[in-house]
């Protein structure tokens, strides 16, 4: 409940940070929304030296129509994204993953880029970043970088930014008559994942499924593409037997993981039932 | 005893659902809880223990005390070379505890030092200090681990991990048997779980030099024993500690344990000069802040082939983690209503409180008899499907009918009043039994599962202090009973000091409504203080707000008190008035002549002569307007084993739950939920409601979502709010509720319990409604949480749950 | 507060129902302590460590939020409600809707989810029940069991919609 001391440093742009983050790395953390981090700080769990809060660069924070696809800035919050019209005409997949985030307090402070740096095995964003087969924009010393959402999370709390990198912006396609969805298995409606599925898919003229793409979330010790499924669905007539057939690879080669809520073989049992679940909501959107 | 026209005069405010008076300081955020009382204190913090079972060989604190910001530090060695150990209750082996650990540690979080500090962040940076050098020990865990012959022991000088075992036996429990056609056996697995209050454990204390005494200021429920167990524990005279309760934030029993911590509170205290405060966090009170009990039951019901129970046997084995005051509680409150509802003639129990190394218990909402209720009427349940009957059918076979009340149980329990078939078929009418049994037939053919699930309870209150030397002899305490004070003040305004505390539960509105139509005025006219200050209340070692007393001894104590007032009044009314007494009425704040009103006299008047003009009182009549009284619960019987009623009066619900199952994720979801309750007289069916409704909510959080999760090392697993699900908002049904109202012979308003409520009966009502809806896949519930693993296990491979 | 090593103090400067405050604070001092203890508004309550219990909600810039999950140093230049700001012209609606519908028991979680209510009617002045479940759902009551508080909020819905519309 009382975190440990640090020192406060709030830079008004990303230089400043980036600056900052150079020369104190490792003892430094990055502050966003700080619903992760200020609870693990509180706990004592994580005792940064530094504490470098993002809040106060004006840049970061914005939702941008870029045609065919849209840029979120990394601030950009939860609510934010569950509220924009243009987002939810363009790419509803992100506003539907972000509308079942935590509760109100949660989505009016949590952001975008606070989630996926963080990289929680069970939150619900990077389902949806992976199935959006997301760009995320890496901004360091030496300069921007694009990492596709397939290459960001590599495990438990690690992404591919590096010590001296602030993720900046995430780019999402415009789901340009393709149908998304985004389900989770939770044990109250505004808790973590135990398990979490998004998918977006596209039915061609002749019925069958043209382009499909899947995030899982909760399963393992970071979020993933389900590719096995997606194999077994492409170019296919999406039937229910089709369906629960492909689902049932989800966990093909994945370390389920086990905790309170859920054991290895009832978690499996839930990513197969909610691939299948999401799959035929995304059918009946 | 009064009848109710003698007590109220008019009946303008009993019974309606009056607008709560407490509400407008807490809507705007005016309360005072302890952490909110403006006052400079420093701050303390607690280290607590990493490990289930271990040996303290070293504590090296300077470090800590070196930290700059920290005044004084404290360690169990201290605490046992100054205080007493903890007391004991129910249990009758030796077990020596002190409130903090100073040669072993027996739970995670056990107290093992305390530090105080300028702030509590700099308290806490001071914890990380303290270095503590443990020798681990192989913890017992579970109820097995304990009962195994080659266990740790928990306590070495107790030679065994049970602390209490006794065996009972009321009505002829072989012919029982005998005449039997059928026994039915199971057991049942229930789980840890706690009402968690919002606002946790909050203590200040501060030492007098002077006077070398103690003020406190906490959020006890049961001050009225706190006072007793600390000074004991102390070493000090009662007097030299005064004990303050303000405003707090939910008890449900949870704030009965809190005592030992006032202990260490003093203690540091006494270090310093400045008042020093704790406020307990949620990690700290989900770890170490007490739990109601897991526990192993075997029941076995003697029937006969047309659904009668003829006898009942329990074998009941709590476990009561690590803490010697609470420990062997549980068993003797669950065995007070034991037969629930029905006219069972025989009963056999056996009752064993086994310690182990998990947190504390204490007596949370229901004190065992969610437990006993889940038991009893998921027996029933099964029997019923055994023998083939619906399971209203049986439960109106076996129902203790109105005109048997009042009805004594076996053990000596007596139900005064109550209609309980009528209560069900209330119930019945109100969830639309019959149509919902044609839909989950229906929803069967369709693949949708949904249960129907009634459960019946009875809801005990006014617990019979000394239940808890059942098992061994001379008690400490008997009876229950509760004092007040009322007065008129020099305005002619009624105010009451009660010698019990409110944790939100409406007792000052309760109360004022009571006092207005006993004095025929408004609530309005009417304050009550609901804090408790051992200095000026009128406490009683019973004092304290547990166990639904408040309907019975605290308003029997304010009726009391208000009549003595009354009749001073009248006796004054009538000498200034020179009218008869027998011919006054009391009307709108004015005493007048029942036949000429214009002759009257106002309770300011009233309270002008008695408290200033004291010269015109009558002779013989003391000045001043204000009256203490005591009142008891009469039915209350002395401790014996054969006939003993645990509990003094007993309101009654039948609930049902109707639920949905998604057999394949395991969740379960609510159609619909009906209430029926009936507590006697409602004072105020708007507080009556919410609390019927939230108590229900606690049960639902019991059954499906709360656990607190232990691995085999004996670590904690659930020790924030992240792991240890409460329900919200989203997850909670509308519940449909309908009120009946059998008055109550031995109270003076008729009132009954109200406040455990819908905590007992929901356990039961939700289980069989799952049982009942996974009934084409056949699966049975025997134990608790209903988890959705639980669920799908069950219905795809182990058909229990 | 004290601050033992002398460093990491910042000053803030902040709005609280319409009030300016000023503080030197340490760093690390959560918002939630920021207002209970330098700002002296006791209303904000603590009820758990990790952000799920909805008891220190205020309106933060014009979102309902969690103090306790905010640093006081972030909160420079913010405009915050408490629940002390909500009476500023008599009882406001919801506060009067919560004493109608018994939706108060022991009063620890009343402010936290009055500010929730408040948040809610601000964007949405005729939610639905499922909405207003919703928009509670980060605040945590053990008393009520929620029905009494949902039926409360829908009657201030009611009230509010019938006069002017409040900002936070």
């Amino acid at each position: 409940m009382f975190p440990n001391r640090f020192e406060y440093l709030s830079p008004i742009s990303l230089e400043e940070t980036l600056s900052l983050l150079s020369n104190h790395r490792d003892e430094a953390k990055l502050l966003a929304g700080g619903l992760s981090l200020i609870s693990l700080m509180k706990l004592r769990l994580a005792n940064p030296k530094y504490l470098i809060d993002l809040g106060r660069i004006a840049d970061l924070n914005y939702l941008r129509d870029d045609g065919d696809k849209f840029s979120v800035g990394a601030l950009t919050t939860y609510a934010q994204i569950k509220e924009s019209e243009p987002l939810r005409n363009k790419c509803p997949l992100l506003p539907q993953t972000a509308s079942v985030v935590g509760d109100v307090q949660v989505r009016n402070r949590g952001t975008l880029g606070g989630s996926l740096a963080h990289a929680d095995p069970h939150a619900d964003m990077p389902a949806a970043i992976l199935a959006l087969e997301a760009e995320l924009k890496a901004v360091g010393p030496s300069g921007a970088r694009w990492i596709k959402a397939d290459d960001f999370f590599i495990t438990l709390f690690t992404t591919a930014l590096a010590p001296d990198e602030v993720l900046t912006e995430i780019r999402v396609p415009a789901l340009d008559g393709e149908r998304s969805a985004y389900l989770k298995a939770a044990r109250r409606p505004s808790d973590f994942a135990m398990v979490g599925v998004a998918l977006r898919l596209k039915i061609g003229q002749d019925q069958t499924c043209e382009k499909i793409a899947i995030g899982v979330t909760g399963v393992t010790d970071k979020p993933y593409r389900g590719v096995g499924v997606e194999k077994a669905l492409k170019g296919e007539k999406l039937t229910g037997k089709i369906i629960e057939e492909a689902a049932a690879q989800v966990t093909e080669g994945v370390d389920v993981i086990e905790d309170v809520n859920a054991s290895k073989p009832f978690r499996s049992h839930l990513a197969r039932l909610y691939t299948t679940r999401a799959i035929q909501s995304a059918l009946q959107a | 005893m009064m009848k109710l026209d003698e007590i109220l005069v008019t009946r303008n405010w009993v019974g309606k659902p009056v607008r709560r008076k407490e509400d407008i300081r807490l809507v705007k955020g005016e309360a005072a809880y302890v952490d909110d009382l403006n006052m400079d204190c420093y701050q303390a913090a607690i280290l607590r223990s990493p490990y289930a079972h271990a040996r303290i060989h070293k504590i090296d604190l300077t470090k800590a005390q070196a930290l700059k910001g920290v005044v004084a530090v404290l360690t169990g060695q201290e605490v046992a070379r100054e205080t007493k150990p903890i007391s004991a209750r129910a249990i009758t082996r030796p077990a020596t505890q002190y409130v903090m650990a100073a040669d072993k540690v027996r739970y995670v979080g056990e107290p093992v030092a305390a530090v105080v500090a300028e702030d509590r962040y700099i308290a806490e940076d001071a914890l990380d200090l303290i270095e503590v050098e443990y020798e681990p020990l192989k913890p017992v865990v579970t109820i097995e681990d304990a009962l195994k012959p080659d266990a740790p022991l928990v306590f070495e000088e107790a030679g065994s991990n049970v602390l209490m075992h006794d065996k009972m036996q009321h009505g002829d429990i072989e012919q029982a048997y005998r005449e039997a056609d059928l026994v039915l056996k199971e057991n049942f697995k229930v789980h840890r779980y706690s009402s968690t209050p919002l606002e946790p454990w909050a203590i200040i204390a501060n030492y007098e030099r002077a006077s070398d005494s103690f003020v406190v200021w906490s959020n006890d429920q049961q001050h009225g024993r706190s006072l007793t167990n600390v000074c004991n524990t102390l070493g000090i005279p009662i007097h030299k500690l005064r004990l303050i309760v303000p405003d707090i934030g939910g008890g449900f029993g949870i704030k009965l344990a809190l005592w030992p911590y006032i202990v260490i509170l003093s203690l540091l205290a006494k270090k310093v000069s400045k008042p020093v405060k704790w406020i307990q966090t949620r990690r700290e009170h989900l770890l170490a802040g007490s739990h109601a009990p897991d526990a192993n039951v075997e029941i076995e019901l003697a029937l006969k082939k047309d659904g009668r129970i003829l006898g009942l046997r329990m074998t009941d084995i709590q476990n009561d983690g690590s803490f010697v005051h609470t420990a062997g509680i549980y068993g003797l409150i669950k065995f007070a209503t034991m037969v629930g509802c029905y006219t069972i003639k025989a009963m056999g129990t056996e009752l064993l409180s086994v310690v182990t190394n998990k947190a504390p218990t204490v007596q949370n909402r229901g004190v065992g008899k969610p437990t006993m209720i889940f038991v009893l009427e998921r027996m029933v349940d099964i029997a019923a499907k055994k023998l083939g009957l619906d399971p209203v059918e049986i439960r109106l076979r076996n129902f203790v009918q109105p005109q048997q009340m009042p009805y004594t149980t076996p053990s000596g329990e007596i139900y005064e009043s109550g209609d309980y078939p009528q209560c069900l078929k209330k119930a019945l009418d109100l969830i639309g039994y019959e149509e919902l049994k044609r839909h989950r037939e229906e929803g069967r053919k369709k693949g949708k599962y949904i249960g129907i699930g009634i459960s019946a309870g009875v809801e005990p209150g006014t617990s019979n202090l000394g239940y808890y030397y059942t098992a061994r002899g001379t008690p400490e305490y008997t009876g229950n009973a509760e004092g007040a004070i009322v007065g008129i003040d020099y305005d002619g305004n009624v105010n009451v000091l009660l010698g019990s505390v409110d944790s939100g539960q409406g007792h000052a509105t309760t109360t004022a409504q009571v006092v207005a139509d006993m004095l025929g005025i408004n609530p309005d006219q009417v304050s009550m203080n609901a804090h408790v200050d051992s200095l000026i209340s009128p406490f009683l070692g019973h004092s304290g707000v547990y166990s639904n007393k408040f309907n019975d001894v605290d308003l029997g104590a304010v009726i009391m008190a208000t009549k003595k007032i009354r009749d001073k009044m009248l006796r004054i009314a009538s000498h200034a008035l020179g009218v008869p007494e027998g011919e006054l009425a009391l009307r709108e704040g004015k005493i007048c002549s029942a036949k000429e009103e214009e002759k009257a006299i106002t309770f300011r008047e009233i309270a002008s002569l008695a408290y200033k003009k004291i010269l015109f009182l009558p002779e013989g009549e003391e000045p001043g307007l204000k009256a203490i009284a005591y009142y008891r619960n009469p039915i209350a019987k002395l401790p014996n084993r054969k006939d003993f009623n645990i509990q003094l009066t007993h309101a009654n619900s039948v609930h049902v739950a109707v639920v949905e199952v998604d057999v394949q994720s395991g969740t379960v979801n609510f159609l619909k939920y009906g209430i029926v309750h009936d507590c006697g007289r409602q004072i105020n069916p708007g507080i009556v409601e919410g609390m019927a409704i939230g108590s229900t909510v606690h049960g639902l959080g019991a059954t499906l979502l709360e656990e607190f999760v232990y691995n085999e090392e004996g670590q904690p697993l659930s020790t924030t709010f992240m792991d240890y699900l409460k329900p919200l908002a989203m997850g909670v049904p509308k519940f449909e509720l309908a009120h009946m109202e059998s008055p109550c012979p031995y109270t003076l308003l008729g009132s009954k319990a109200v406040g455990e409520g819908g905590s007992l009966p929901s356990l039961a009502a939700i289980a069989n409604a799952v049982e009942d809806a996974l009934q084409p896949f056949g699966v049975k519930v025997t134990s608790l949480p209903i988890t959705p693993e639980k669920v799908v296990r069950a219905v795809r491979e182990t058909k229990e749950i | 507060m004290a601050d033992s090593l002398g460093q990491a103090m910042r000053r803030i400067k902040l709005t609280i129902n319409g009030r300016d405050f000023e503080h030197e604070v340490d760093s690390r001092l959560l918002l939630v302590h920021y207002l209970r203890e330098k700002a002296r508004l006791t209303g904000t309550h603590v009820g758990c460590d990790t952000g799920n219990c909805g008891a220190c909600t205020v309106i933060f810039n014009g979102k309902a939020v969690k103090s306790c999950m905010i640093l006081a140093v972030q909160a420079n230049g913010a405009a915050i409600t408490t629940i002390e700001g909500m009476a500023a012209n008599g009882l406001h609606p919801i506060q009067e809707s919560f004493m109608d519908k018994f939706a108060v028991q022991c009063g620890y979680c009343t402010p936290g989810m009055i500010m929730s209510a408040h948040g809610l009617l601000a964007e949405n002045p005729n939610p639905s029940e499922k909405e207003i479940r919703e928009a509670i759902e980060g605040n945590l009551c053990m008393c009520t069991g929620y029905q009494q508080i949902v039926e409360a909020i829908s009657q201030a819905a009611k009230k509010i919609g019938r006069s002017e519309k409040t900002k936070p």
